[in-house]
């Protein structure tokens, strides 16, 4: 029965982070994938970070393999990151290529540190979802491939972080990665007569943001087709508004500039700068293509430890849009709510 | 003794199950079970939604024995033979290249391949409905997943094992856990989802239950669906790393030692997501996607150790650079007098510290609390809001923080509308009114910036002579 909590500090904290605990005086980047920690102790604590497949989805198979590694190396732990990278702590600094080398031919790239591109975050999207309008972890590997050098040395002004949702849930959190990925609907919500009693009417009417979803009639609703955002708020709180969407109506937005930290111009939500882009499994071109654009113009462009957005806020969004050539359109200033003339400008501070 | 179960309407499985006694006696099964009644679930059994139907039975006193689940074969996720042979042109093509491919690891698994390669082709996905349920003595961590594509897959139902601290592993614990996951379901685990649980995917119905129960005998504990405390999110903290300004590990595992219980029985308005993070650099994205965020700050400059910044300096750091990246310039730099910070402009945002060897964050620790953050809710992602700007993060048991978060959430269960996150509940009030609800005094540290339009409401009460100069001394007399 359930009411046990979680498992103690100690059962999975490896014993070189007990001894060493709250003792850390600082910390270093020896290579690309390698992290230094010091301790007061003297003990220097060496880190080593792989990739993992998108939306750490692993099966028990590769599990198994991974668990041989850490007993291997890293005397029988391993660490599933915040960005799901893989790593693996205290490996004695000598075995350090080895476990390059042997992580390597199992097919994890090691890196993913200081200023390069960090393991991306995506939501499960076709794997296991129905609200999903595209395959975040396919999106995911296809922009991994294409970013793997990024990703294995620090060529970049400052850490890339690149994360992918399949709709406007943003489980995958698309809108605080420097570089995110959403899955738009563009469909209204089907309304099935048949399931809609074992739905709460009152529920589906004000889960909507916009007011579109209205009574007609005895157990009777309608969706105003000028007023719907597609948004799935209806399709998850009544089955019978499921499945919403179509082929050629769903697709992908991309939104960038979102930041969590303080430093630098603070925490930040991202922007949309592209409103819709179709899908195309499996590789999804044109969704690579504009992320491979904004990455090197950004890289040409902006100074070292410059995020995404503090370099959009540096330079203005009329040099981003010029630099990166990408369509415009009033799709990215239009606003539903109450803060929609926010979204316009409002002085006359422009960059020619 | 008199049992009460609720069971589902239609088919009669039984989704949970109380004494008599308990729902007069304890508040919170009974606050729990009034919600069952009222909230519209899902069957796991026969994934039918709806009310739940009571059930009085009366049973012998004794040893409780073990609530038996009808074995029911249809919500069975089975792979079937001839699809998982089929070719999978779209997998394949996923599958190649030199990062490793969730698409390859699937195949690895009985996860039913079809369902991936079929959403891929269509460019839709092929699963349906879905939502969260519980079981007999399992309140939550249980989710369904129905099937649009029943010749395919029958739909499959997983389990959310909340992680361990700082996303940790020992490998024997893993190994179990391969085992739990190959016995029971498809074999294949999502190590960490964004919310910061693990996930096992694929258990059939009747198989649920031994599951949940093995996963407690390994000393894991389910939970994390519904409308209560969510999985918390922490940075590795003191762990592993020389910046965190609290105990995030241990904060931790005193907020599960004392709210266990509300994040086992779902009974909020909808989710509270808490994170922890140990500095602001916010490892855990807090800002953004924590309802109740606690980050930890400092109060004092940075200190710096002269000696180990000229050692960074002559290893090729850039200290020009970095002084003018310091967001509020207060970073200076002279070759005579080193490295200086001036305290009145520091808005201790950790980038020294993160970037120059030998600059550590200052003394006098505490944590901020923040709400509201979101991705989504009502109204789209939003930040999160600073209610209390510095609080002493005491261990072991965090009284005062955690007394504090109680207060949040009172506030929010009493007067949120359902469904209804934080953030939107914020939007909908006005901060000023959730201030007054929560009872923290004014502080500069609290505003953005102050209101430009001058449209506010007084109350009658707040409305007195305020004159300084009148002094009513000849009234007195």
């Amino acid at each position: 029965m359930p009411g046990i909590g979680i498992p103690p500090l100690e059962a999975n904290l490896p014993p070189i982070l007990k001894r060493n605990y709250g003792k850390w005086i600082s910390h270093e980047h020896p290579r690309p994938g390698v992290i230094k920690h010091d301790s007061e102790n003297g003990e220097p604590c060496y880190t080593v970070r792989a990739g993992m497949p998108p939306n750490a989805r692993v099966s028990t198979q590769t599990l198994r393999k991974i668990c041989d590694v850490a007993e291997e190396f890293a005397e029988g732990y391993f660490r599933v990151t915040q960005r799901n990278s893989l790593e693996f702590v205290g490996v004695p600094a000598r075995r350090i290529d080895e476990l390059i080398a042997r992580l390597a031919q199992m097919g994890f790239p090691v890196g993913g540190t200081n200023r390069s591109l960090h393991n991306t975050v995506c939501c499960t999207g076709y794997l296991h979802c129905h609200l999903a309008a595209t395959d975040p972890p396919a999106i995911m590997k296809a922009v991994s491939e294409m970013l793997l050098k990024e990703f294995q040395n620090d060529c970049l002004p400052a850490k890339l972080k690149i994360s992918g949702s399949g709709c406007l849930n943003n489980c995958g959190e698309a809108s605080c990665a420097d570089i995110g990925i959403v899955g738009v609907h563009r469909d209204l919500p089907p309304i099935k007569e048949d399931k809609l009693k074992g739905c709460e009417l009152p529920l589906v009417i004000s889960v909507c943001p916009v007011g579109a979803i209205r009574p007609k009639g005895p157990g009777m609703i309608e969706v105003d087709p000028k007023r719907c955002i597609h948004c799935p708020a209806c399709s998850v709180a009544c089955a019978a508004m499921a499945p919403i969407g179509s082929p050629d109506g769903d697709g992908v937005a991309i939104v960038v500039g979102g930041k969590a930290a303080a430093t630098g111009n603070g925490p930040a939500i991202a922007r949309v700068v592209v409103p819709y882009l179709p899908n195309n499994p499996p590789y999804w071109p044109e969704v690579t293509d504009t992320i491979r654009k904004i990455v090197d113009v950004w890289t040409a462009g902006a100074r070292q430890d410059e995020r995404v957005g503090e370099w959009i806020d540096r330079i203005g969004w009329e040099k981003f849009y010029e630099r990166t050539a990408l369509p415009l359109s009033f799709k990215v200033v239009d606003g539903y709510d109450a803060r929609a003339l926010e979204y316009a400008k409002s002085n006359v501070r422009f960059r020619w | 003794m008199e049992k009460i179960k609720l069971c589902c309407a239609r088919c009669g499985f039984t989704i949970e199950e109380y004494r008599a006694d308990e729902i007069a006696s304890v508040p919170r099964k009974a606050k729990r079970y009034k919600y069952l009644l009222q909230k519209s679930s899902i069957c796991p059994s026969c994934l039918a939604s709806g009310r739940l139907k009571e059930v009085r039975v009366m049973e012998e006193a004794g040893p409780v024995a073990a609530p038996t689940v009808e074995p029911k074969s249809s919500a069975a996720p089975v792979a079937q033979e001839e699809h998982a042979e089929s070719p999978t042109p779209m997998m394949d093509k996923i599958s190649e290249g030199a990062w490793p491919s969730h698409a390859a690891e699937l195949k690895k698994t009985k996860y039913p391949v079809q369902m991936y390669e079929q959403a891929l082709q269509k460019r839709s996905t092929q699963w349906g409905y879905g939502g969260y349920v519980s079981l007999p003595g399992v309140a939550a961590g249980v989710l369904v997943r129905a099937s649009a594509r029943p010749d395919l897959s029958k739909g499959s139902n997983f389990l959310r094992i909340m992680d361990p601290c700082g996303n940790f592993f020992k490998t024997d614990a893993m190994r179990s856990l391969c085992d739990i996951a190959d016995k029971y379901a498809y074999g294949l685990l999502h190590l960490l989802s964004t919310g910061g649980d693990l996930e096992m995917l694929g258990i059939p119905t009747e198989n649920l239950k031994p599951a949940v129960d093995e996963i407690v005998k390994l000393g894991f504990d389910v939970g994390s669906t519904g409308d209560d405390f969510r999985t918390s999110e922490e940075c590795i903290g003191p762990g592993k790393c020389d910046l965190a300004l609290y105990d995030t590990l241990g904060f931790r595992e005193a907020w599960y030692k004392r709210f266990l219980d509300d994040i086992q029985y779902p009974r909020f308005p909808h989710k509270v997501k808490c994170k922890f993070a140990g500095c602001p650099n916010d490892c855990v994205r807090g800002a953004q996607k924590a309802d109740i965020f606690v980050c930890g700050v400092f109060k004092d400059v940075p200190t710096i150790d002269q000696a180990k910044v000229k050692t960074w300096i002559r290893k090729g750091g850039d200290i020009v650079h970095a002084c003018t990246r310091c967001p509020g310039g207060s970073m200076s730099w002279n070759r005579k007098t080193g490295l200086t910070i001036d305290a009145d402009s520091c808005m201790h945002c950790m980038y020294c510290a993160n970037k120059i060897s030998g600059v550590r964050p200052g003394g006098e620790r505490g944590v901020a609390i923040l709400v509201g953050g979101k991705m989504r809710g009502k109204y789209g992602p939003m930040l999160a809001k600073v209610i209390v700007p510095f609080m002493k993060a005491e261990p072991p048991d965090y009284k005062e923080v955690f007394d504090f978060l109680e207060k949040i959430t009172e506030v929010y269960d009493e007067h949120a509308r359902k469904k209804e996150r934080m953030g939107d509940f914020l939007l909908r009030i006005g901060i000023n009114e959730f201030f007054r609800l929560v009872g923290v005094e004014p502080s500069a540290r609290l505003f953005g910036q102050p209101r430009a339009n001058l449209y506010y409401h007084w109350e009658p009460e707040e409305i007195k002579d305020e004159r300084k100069e009148i002094k009513p001394a000849t009234q007195e007399k």
